[in-house]
């Protein structure tokens, strides 16, 4: 018999309504002290991730929240003793309370972005290209201090009548400079996905308790933001996605929530070899997931 | 679903295909077995050099930024540099590994380059 977790839960009480999870199995409570992991019981090995599963794991965790703080536990994790939900309750104790504590009340919002990186590159690049842009001064503390996407200079070492003209140029020289084109360009690049960032981080910051921005997770996808929302200030969060929708700009928007809060569960304490993963226990769970 | 949740979006498609590149990224690991392991570690190594030349190319842009070399500094940069991608591209080749196929996932921290 195994035993799939859901959540913790910040009661340690039986749970009144019949909730079902995989397989159809009622999940119930384990509890430790005042909080509590819900579970259910697994007959089968989770062969396959299937959409029916991640649906049902996410509808349990859903269930629980009308009436708890939830801490959702990833999909498909599975204990394969009775008392590996216990171990693992009180080793993270502390943790746990702490997570239950700061995330009461809260639920969690995405918000991912597409931006037509093609476009941004090529503006870059022309930018660059511009005869004019091969300026005077050298790029660098003028470029920082003040912004102008109009105009990107070089280098004093590369400006036109420098001393070594392109004809009579070595071929190292040719590849550092080469190099440094797309260094500018990549740097600009870059600080343009920042300033693209603040402007949609900017909408929701003042609303939300907590963020996690990962920005640039594919050359696109400029930005995939969890926000950690009071309950209270839902509406607002909802408002201002509305208003950020409507602004002008090129940029392709995925909103969504509310959402359990997955991406804001911290853990500081980690197992340790000696007190959770013994190597004995490290072996028992490998020779059970084989399965013999 | 027991919440009252909007999911919200003008383009569909392109999320799902950018959330699913997002995803392919992740469970990539070394098979290490008697067949590919030269490749396997030659992979590894060739990771780790390929990240310390994008360093060194890196603070070389910088330094270069920053005005404070001589053109024959350049020049020596540029012919170490030059010098350093052409043997990597040599011993990628002799391996039979594409620029792509030189990262490790480094879990939760995501990609090493």
């Amino acid at each position: 018999m195994k035993i799939y977790a859901y959540g913790i839960i910040d009661s340690k009480d039986t749970i009144d309504e019949t909730i079902f999870g995989l397989e159809g199995a009622s999940v119930y409570n384990i509890s430790y002290r005042d909080i509590g992991m819900v579970v259910s019981e697994l007959r089968q090995k989770l062969q396959e991730i299937t959409d029916a599963n991640v649906l049902k794991h996410e509808e349990v965790i859903e269930a629980l929240m009308t009436k708890s703080t939830v801490l959702p536990i990833r999909f498909s994790t599975i204990f394969y003793t009775k008392e590996d939900p216990f171990s693992t309750m009180v080793f993270y104790y502390q943790d746990f309370k702490d997570n239950l504590a700061r995330l009461r009340n809260k639920v969690e919002f995405g918000i991912k972005v597409i931006w037509p990186v093609e476009t941004k590159k090529q503006r870059i690049i022309d930018v660059y290209h511009k005869p004019e842009g091969n300026g005077l001064a050298s790029y660098s503390q003028s470029h920082k201090a003040e912004h102008n996407p109009e105009r990107i200079d070089l280098p004093i070492p590369f400006k036109e009548g420098s001393n070594v003209s392109i004809s009579t140029e070595s071929s190292a020289k040719t590849f550092v400079k080469e190099k440094f084109h797309e260094h500018i360009i990549e740097k600009e690049f870059q600080e343009e996905a920042n300033r693209c960032i603040q402007v949609v981080d900017d909408y929701f910051n003042r609303i939300a308790c907590e963020k996690k921005l990962k920005r640039l997770q594919t050359e696109s996808l400029l930005l995939n933001a969890s926000y950690l929302v009071d309950k209270d200030r839902q509406n607002e969060f909802k408002q201002a996605f509305e208003q950020l929708k409507n602004a002008p700009s090129d940029l392709k928007f995925l909103f969504s929530g509310p959402w359990p809060c997955y991406n804001f569960i911290n853990l500081t304490k980690r197992p340790s070899s000696v007190d959770y993963f013994n190597s004995e226990d490290m072996l028992g769970r490998l020779l059970k997931t084989q399965d013999l | 679903m027991t919440m009252e949740r909007i999911i919200e979006t003008d383009s569909q498609e392109a999320f799902i295909q950018e959330v699913e590149k997002v995803q392919d990224a992740l469970p990539s690991r070394i098979n290490a077995n008697p067949k590919n392991v030269e490749k396997g570690l030659a992979k590894l190594v060739l990771t780790l050099v390929e990240l310390i030349r994008k360093l060194l190319e890196k603070q070389a842009m910088r330094r270069i930024e920053g005005g404070s070399l001589s053109e024959e500094e350049i020049e020596g940069i540029g012919e170490t540099l030059m010098k350093l991608e052409n043997k990597m591209k040599e011993l990628k080749d002799i391996f039979g590994l594409k620029d792509e196929e030189l990262n490790l996932n480094l879990g939760p921290l995501g990609d090493l380059m």
